[in-house]
């Protein structure tokens, strides 16, 4: 049985690759992206597709291990550390999760699995390392956002089924502590860090944590509110990122009406989809422990510095791009104001 | 007895791994490791099981005879740490495998969870692309026997899928890697 | 009148704002034209769907997503605040020129700042209001990124504090829909983060911030739109947490402390007026002036309190626009603006304030003293207008921008409108009292000539145009060729904030001691992070699984 959620982030995973293969001003890339990308699709489908938690760590290998070895700056191990990692994790949590004996086990179980899916996708404290100069189809950034919702997905409701209640809850409260983590450093770091490439990262980073945190509350509304907000990292944060990889760099850096939109967009303001997943996870925070509600809306200040220099980081988007940029707004416009056909294909 | 002998077999490859950097040492403790492997899935999921193993395993061996550097390269200068990292991982997992958890097949618990430790660890540890390879192959296989715990009459699915994977990492040669 | 209709008022503007942009960019630019008709028609909308039924009408469509419907309301709390809000822009975008872009954007703002008064609930509120924050940001930076804009996080905390009010309001009492919301859920707590949220929606504060900052733009243009958007948007929350508590806030605490952070706000923007160097100066503080004693009027909790808040912001609402066209020049505008909007009898502003103190009295207790201090505050601004008129004129606007007459005009409006303030309470105010207290605003009467209060009658017409004639008259007999253009002392000085400013700039420069930058050096933390290192990875398992086990 194919699990809703995932089939609807593989397909917002296409659309990415389609928006990336349309509107990306290389032409000469477009074939390289189409035929690199669509594997990742096919990858990224794969892991919904498998039936068994097993199935799904061994696609996840395979695909890992594809990415790894189509190109790239950084070096081949460094490259395959994520990914096997977090199978190893992931495998010997789901060992864990299988084997009778004391409840410590459990516990263990629940840590391989947080830590595996925070492996896998490339959060704190296992991030992924980047360099700069990656080209688009391996880089890690890309990777958070094309691979790891359909990971995050089918991972988490996995492992729901294989822990045992005391365990499920000691895994959400896992989850909710790393995202929380994530959000600070990476809201900080999206803002104070110099390199305009790595705030890229720590702003996929921060919008995680807020996925992190949806997962991990154990209530519809948190499951919603991840949603939510991987499909503004999908179809939102990673278009954006990829015209802002094309942007000619400018000397003097201006905030033009175009940039403060953006900015906007990416600091999840209203009307914008980061907003409604914003407005979810308050939701589910304050059904299971208001506080949490409080931390977390003082944090999605942190989004504001950093969104407004990436923002800049787009410069004039022109012709091509201009429309992408305008046709990534308002998706995420129609999106922000009415979610609900987002959450109603995923059966939430 | 078979199944513990198996286990230690499949602990024992995987060590090799750990220990060696040269491509003949790689081969035959991937080969070591898959035919322990081969026998404790034969007993937890059953002949096809068993086979696909074994033959992704030897795929995987004859594919890592090809490249990587020359010669066995066992236990080269400064490997005390593996070695040691080898035996504190079986004792870890035999203590976890016999003594903390309960229930029939210890030695696939044992198995699945020594080879995923060692071959994580590898990867962990290594730079060159035919060491990241094997350890990549032992992994696919012992997650695929790791499907098998718990399970009263597991699937071959996965052991045929993690064959394929196995197989073909271990055809991955640093040119292809290069040349993508 | 269809319920449909009530999406009218919002979605006309951006209608035309979507129309203006798709002609500009094609490369023609609609001018001012499109723009005056997007906001007329969003304010005749409004009037056209709220005057034949003078009674609620919602509009309710299927869930959003978020736990709301898609609930739209014409009320009386939605008709006074939608005309606060559309009829100045409406005057700015019919006057002023602007490029395409700034056009679409200001009515993108219109539109976003409709939809928050007329939504249902608070969590529609909050999306909607955020959307205007964000608009209001975008213009202002768009017309000059140099300028002084609003924090756009300060905005964006007090949006998504109202976003927690509304979701805690989902989750406690089932519903965030202003007329549904159980009673009991609204609690002390609730109330102070929905009352925190609407301070700094509007920055009801007793310091210089954006409602006064941005009159001292080089243009006025986009800071006219911004404040007429974003401004009443605070106190429409205040004014809709009588109605989620039944006609009152929690605890007569709230109503006193907001009675005199009001009454703070308006004596600190006395303070700055009456020290002004310029005549810009003082006008950049009659909005948060104005609005201080809105908000120490609304916050009394009682019926008349309200009707004079809203009066008084109704009056600060025909300011904005009166100032964005005002010319920084001495002469009859000038003039007239500052004797209107200090407050001289009889004007609106007069009544308004004289309904306030009324209510103070009639509110008893405490809030006695607040309409004691209020009356000090408003002699403070008696004195600041008697000075600003001899003050210099400012930096100067563009003087396409500027249309004195049409200022003066609005200026005289509030002025000849004091006899009618008890028409205006009639039509205007009293709606919004029997919406939200329904229980307590029978105690209001009186018809169009006069204010029934609870203790007096407040005879408009008879008490008022006397006064009004003998104004003419000695202003007919008075000579202006006495005033003399140049600095003057100012009545007071004002605190010194140097001791803030001082420990604002000491913890901007702190930094770790050089001695222990080996122990905490951020960027290596970062590397680490960042660098994928095993060890951090192992520690990091360890961690987690030392958290869990313990």
């Amino acid at each position: 049985m194919l699990q809703p959620e995932a089939v609807e982030l593989v397909i917002l995973a296409a659309a990415a690759l389609a928006f990336a293969v349309a509107f990306s001003p290389p032409a000469a890339s477009r074939r390289e992206l189409l035929g690199k990308g669509g594997v990742g699709v096919v990858g990224a489908a794969a892991i919904a597709a498998v039936p068994t938690f097993e199935g799904t760590l061994l696609a996840l290998l395979a695909l890992g291990v594809l990415h790894s070895i189509i190109g790239g700056k950084r070096p081949l191990a460094v490259r395959l550390r994520g990914p096997v990692v977090a199978v190893t994790l992931l495998g010997l949590g789901a060992f864990f999760a299988r084997v009778q004996g004391p409840e410590v086990m459990e516990r263990f179980a629940a840590v391989g699995l947080v830590a595996g899916l925070a492996a896998g996708v490339g959060v704190l404290p296992y991030l992924h390392p980047i360099d700069p100069d990656e080209p688009l189809v391996s880089s890690p950034v890309v990777w958070l956002a094309f691979a790891g919702p359909v990971l995050a997905a089918v991972i988490v409701q996995r492992a729901q089924s294989l822990l045992p209640v005391d365990a499920a809850g000691a895994f959400g409260a896992m989850l909710i502590g790393l995202g929380l983590i994530n959000v600070v450093w990476g809201g900080a770091a999206a803002w104070l860090t110099e390199s305009e490439a790595v705030a890229w990262r720590y702003s996929f980073v921060a919008d995680w944590g807020l996925v992190l945190c949806g997962l991990g509350l154990i209530v519809a509304d948190g499951q919603r509110a991840a949603i939510v907000m991987l499909f503004s990292i999908v179809l939102g944060r990673l278009p954006l990122y990829l015209v802002a990889l094309h942007a000619p760099h400018e000397k003097v850096v201006t905030g033009r009406p175009v940039n403060l939109v953006v900015a906007a967009a990416l600091a999840g303001s209203a009307p914008f989809a980061g907003f409604a997943a914003r407005l979810l996870l308050l939701r589910a925070a304050t059904q299971l422990f208001w506080p949490l509600a409080i931390v977390l809306a003082a944090g999605m200040l942190l989004w504001l510095p950093g969104s407004l220099r990436l923002g800049r980081s787009l410069g004039l988007p022109k012709g091509r791009q201009a429309v992408g940029v305008a046709l990534v707004l308002a998706v995420n416009v129609a999106a922000g104001l009415y979610p609900l056909p987002i959450l109603l294909a995923a059966h939430l | 007895m078979v199944d513990a002998v198996a286990a230690f077999v499949a602990w024992l490859g995987a060590s090799v791994v750990v220990l060696a950097d040269g491509r003949r040492g790689l081969a035959l403790g991937a080969a070591i490791s898959v035919a322990g492997m081969a026998v404790v899935a034969l007993d937890a999921a059953g002949p096809e099981a068993a086979a696909s193993v074994a033959l992704g395993g030897v795929v995987a061996a004859a594919g890592r005879l090809r490249s990587g550097r020359g010669g066995w390269h066992i236990m080269p200068a400064g490997s005390t740490p593996r070695l040691v990292l080898c035996i504190a991982a079986a004792l870890l997992a035999l203590w976890i495998a016999a003594a903390l958890t309960t229930g029939p097949a210890a030695p696939l618990r044992f198995t699945a969870m020594v080879v995923i430790g060692l071959s994580g660890a590898r990867v962990l540890g290594a730079d060159e692309p035919p060491i990241l390879f094997t350890a990549i192959g032992l992994l696919a296989l012992a997650i695929a026997l790791a499907a098998g715990i718990g399970q009263i009459a597991p699937t071959p699915w996965p052991f045929l899928a993690a064959a394929v994977i196995a197989g073909l990492a271990g055809w991955i040669s640093p040119r292809t890697v290069a040349a993508a | 009148m269809p319920s449909a209709a009530v999406v009218a008022p919002v979605v006309l503007p951006i209608l035309a704002a979507a129309v203006i942009a798709a002609f500009g960019i094609a490369g023609v630019s609609l001018g001012r034209t499109a723009a005056a008709a997007g906001a007329w028609s969003s304010a005749v909308a409004l009037v056209a769907v709220w005057l034949p039924v003078r009674s609620s009408l919602e509009l309710l469509l299927g869930q959003l997503g978020y736990g709301s419907a898609l609930d739209l309301r014409v009320d009386g709390v939605s008709f006074a605040f939608g005309l606060m809000i559309v009829l100045p822009a409406a005057v700015l975008l019919t006057l002023q020129p602007r490029t395409w872009p700034e056009a679409s954007i200001s009515l993108l703002g219109v539109g976003a700042a409709m939809a928050a008064v007329e939504a249902g609930g608070v969590v529609l509120t909050a999306i909607a209001g955020g959307t205007a924050a964000t608009v209001a940001v975008v213009l202002l930076e768009t017309e000059d990124p140099a300028a002084p804009r609003p924090s756009w996080a300060l905005l964006l905390a007090g949006w998504l504090a109202l976003s927690l009010v509304g979701v805690i309001l989902q989750v406690g009492g089932g519903t965030a829909v202003y007329s549904a919301v159980p009673v009991a859920t609204v609690t002390a707590a609730l109330f102070a983060l929905l009352a925190a949220s609407a301070l700094l929606a509007s920055c009801l504060l007793p310091w210089r911030m954006w409602p006064s900052k941005l009159w001292s733009r080089p243009s006025l243009r986009a800071a006219g739109i911004s404040i007429a958007t974003l401004y009443p948007l605070g106190f429409y929350l205040l004014v809709r947490a009588y109605e989620l508590g039944d006609g009152h806030y929690p605890s007569p605490f709230f109503n006193v402390l907001l009675a005199v952070i009001g009454l703070a706000t308006a004596f600190a923007a006395a303070g700055r007026a009456q020290a002004a160097a310029t005549r810009r100066e003082f006008f950049g503080e009659v909005i948060p002036g104005l609005g201080g004693f809105a908000l120490a009027a609304v916050a009394l909790g009682t019926p008349l309190g309200l009707v004079a808040g809203l009066v008084i912001l109704a009056t600060a609402s025909a300011f904005v626009a009166c100032l964005a066209l005002l010319p920084d020049r001495a002469g009859l505008a000038s003039m007239v603006t500052v004797a209107a909007a200090v407050g001289l009898p009889p004007s609106i502003a007069f009544g308004g304030r004289v309904l306030g103190i009324a209510a103070t009295f009639e509110a008893g207790e405490f809030l006695g003293l607040v309409g004691l201090a209020g009356a000090a505050a408003w002699a403070t601004w008696m004195v600041a207008g008697a000075r600003a008129i001899g003050l210099p004129g400012g930096r100067g606007h563009p003087a396409s921008e500027t249309f004195p007459r049409v200022a003066m005009f609005i200026a005289a409006g509030t002025l000849l409108a004091g006899p009618a303030i008890a028409a205006f309470q009639l039509g205007f105010a009293n709606p919004v009292a029997a919406e939200v207290m329904r229980s307590s605003a029978a105690s209001l009467g009186g018809g169009p000539t006069s204010v029934i209060t609870v203790s007096s009658v407040l005879p408009a017409v008879t008490l008022f145009a006397p006064l009004l004639v003998i104004a003419l008259v000695a202003y007919s007999l008075s000579t202006t060729s006495a005033i003399k253009t140049q600095a003057r002392l100012p009545l007071f000085k004002l605190p010194s904030f140097a001791a803030v400013d001082q420990a604002r700039a000491a913890l901007r420069s702190a930094a770790v001691p050089e001695q222990y930058r080996s122990i905490l050096n951020v960027r290596e933390l970062e590397a680490a992070a960042a660098g994928g290192g095993m060890v951090l990875w192992l520690v990091a398992l360890v961690a987690l699984a030392f958290a869990v086990t313990r």
